[in-house]
């Protein structure tokens, strides 16, 4: 496992961020899901060893997490959310400086920057400053300079954001190039549900500081729950109540649409016989395919 | 834009022994202070007295062949501890380490907080420690070539000039006051430059503040002095406190009547402060609690 971890608790004063969480990541792309505050930043900070936890152990390519956090440093690669540079350099500058940091010779580290850079699609602007980059170089350029030293785990911080379509798929391409071709382990955190759907076969989902799920995402889709979906006729606010109150979770779509969670414990049977004590005509049932942004909305709340 | 033309490689080099790493981050900062606009010629016209002071120690050698220049002024070519000491402590020189520092310091952590870059460096295996030195050492650098260097310089052309070690025979502490005396500068300069750096992310606002703050204290200490006419004022001036240390090491008269160690205290105390400000402020991630 390359990353382990176990009872891990950390709070921003009386916030607790994270509360007892165990993980045990297998090899290739993980992703690393949870909505606003769920802690995940907070996560990937403590296993690059940025924060101290308050509590738990854990283990990062079987360096420790609280002693050992250079040497984490030195085989991890870290491409961050927040757009992050330095000024008055160029792309090749800037990687093979970043590149020297994590200790490579600096002949070697300025040869290792063109390729990296070569490989992000950034070989004609390498030469240009960074501070005229667009958006969508400017991630390329960050997932370069993780990549620079040829780290052997990656953990890569909302990689998509800000990206247009085109961009989105081409960082998500080289995501999957790495983990897939390169033996190289992505943990990837973000908010776009199909991005992780795409390039991750495993997840981990965070909710409110603790571990809400994880697993492969297709063990995931299937045992957690049944998704249907239902148009109904009469008062649904009453039926959305009666079905909360067997222990369903009811998402409304806005053409009218429920999507209906229900517990492995319940059968269909079960929503028509609610439909038929609160007099509600069913006028659509479905059973769904299951997606993981069904998943994540059933564990973490649809709200 | 195509990706993967070349493909991923793996790199098989060998990672170097944790000796160093602030390196980089010092020869970054030389580099870039020299791309900025009018630095050289700041820093060469910053030279000009070591130049000229040079000169004097030729001239003070060939008194007889320069007497057509000299005339009156030969007593004022005298090399002995107060002629390095008014090299150290004029005014001239201190003002233009403070522009100097205009230069190569203001930006050091204020871009690097403005950038987001922080979290760039602690994600490599560098630690705080690491990332002061590397900064630090930026200013060492340009601070060292206009103090340190000039001073022994000063020595051996003395020595070479006259062809006897008579100098440093009647002086053998100068060699120390000089290294001790650039050290405090240095020392002082960088941690006055890094403090003042992080507590802003502009530039600019940096800027003045480096310089604000020294010529305002300056200020502060005439005012007070011609109100009071109490020479204690003299302690709120940084760069009277920096006169007065600088004339105890060369052994020399300090020009207030105020102990001198009251101005070391002073000095130790910004250093201390900024110590503890940098502390706080040079981390991977901000953490508001």
């Amino acid at each position: 496992m390359s990353v382990e971890i176990r009872d891990i608790c950390f709070s921003y004063g009386k916030i607790k961020a994270l509360d007892g969480i165990d993980l045990s990541l297998p090899k290739g792309a993980v992703g690393l899901l949870g909505p606003n505050g769920a802690g995940k930043s907070t996560l990937l900070r403590i296993l690059l060893g940025f924060l101290t936890p308050d509590r738990g152990e854990g283990q990062v390519l079987g360096y420790d997490i609280k002693t050992q956090q250079a040497m984490i440093r030195k085989f991890v690669g870290y491409m961050p959310e927040d757009d992050c540079l330095i000024p008055s350099m160029d792309a090749v500058s800037f990687t093979s400086y970043l590149g020297e940091l994590s200790g490579m010779p600096r002949q070697e580290a300025m040869k290792r920057a063109h390729e990296v850079l070569f490989y992000v699609g950034l070989e004609e602007s390498r030469y240009r400053n960074l501070e005229t980059y667009s958006g969508g170089m400017k991630q390329r350029l960050k997932f370069a300079q993780a990549i620079v030293h040829d780290p052997k785990l990656i953990f890569l911080d909302e990689p998509t954001s800000g990206l247009d379509p085109q961009g989105r798929k081409e960082i998500l391409e080289l995501i999957m190039d790495v983990s897939s071709k390169k033996d190289i382990q992505v943990f990837v955190s973000s908010h776009i549900l199909s991005d992780i759907e795409s390039v991750c076969s495993y997840v981990v989902i965070l909710n409110k500081g603790k571990l809400a799920s994880q697993g492969k995402i297709s063990d995931l889709k299937q045992i957690n729950y049944s998704l249907y979906e239902i148009k109904t006729k009469g008062d649904s606010e009453d039926f959305v109540k009666r079905l909360r109150d067997l222990q369903c979770k009811v998402e409304e779509t806005q053409d009218g649409i429920m999507k209906v969670y229900l517990p492995p414990d319940k059968g269909p049977q079960e929503i028509f016989k609610l439909a038929a004590e609160g007099k509600n005509q069913i006028r659509h049932f479905v059973k769904s395919q299951t997606s993981l942004e069904d998943v994540f909305a059933s564990l973490v709340g649809v709200d | 834009m195509p990706i993967r033309e070349k493909g991923y490689t793996h790199w098989d080099g060998e990672f170097q022994p944790k000796k160093f790493f602030w390196w980089p981050i010092t020869r970054y900062g030389i580099k870039l202070t020299f791309k900025k606009k009018f630095f050289k010629f700041v820093f060469f016209m910053t030279l000009v007295p070591a130049v000229v002071y040079l000169a004097g120690i030729y001239v003070s050698e060939r008194l007889d062949d320069f007497s057509f220049m000299i005339r009156e002024s030969a007593p004022l070519l005298q090399v002995n501890p107060v002629f390095f000491k008014s090299y150290f402590t004029s005014e001239f020189l201190l003002f233009m380490i403070v522009i100097i520092m205009l230069f190569c310091g203001a930006g050091l952590i204020s871009d690097d907080l403005k950038y987001n870059s922080l979290q760039l460096y602690f994600s490599r295996p560098i630690t705080k420690k690491d990332y002061f030195i590397g900064k630090s050492a930026v200013i060492v650098f340009f601070l060292s070539i206009l103090t340190l260097i000039p001073g022994l310089i000063f020595i051996v052309m003395k020595l070479i000039f006259s062809g006897s070690f008579k100098f440093l025979a009647s002086y053998p502490w100068l060699p120390f006051s000089v290294i001790g005396y650039s050290a405090f500068l240095t020392c002082f300069f960088a941690f006055y430059t890094l403090f003042l750096s992080s507590v802003n992310k502009n530039r600019r606002y940096v800027s003045i503040l480096i310089f604000g703050l020294y010529v305002f204290s300056d200020i502060l200490f005439g005012i007070f002095f011609g109100i009071f006419g109490k020479q204690y004022f003299a302690l709120l001036s940084i760069k009277v406190n920096l006169q007065q240390v600088g004339a105890c090491l060369f052994g020399q008269k300090t020009p207030y009547h105020v102990p001198w160690f009251y101005s070391v205290l002073i000095i130790t105390g910004i250093c201390v402060l900024a110590v503890s400000v940098l502390k706080k402020k040079i981390k991977g991630v901000e953490i508001i609690k």
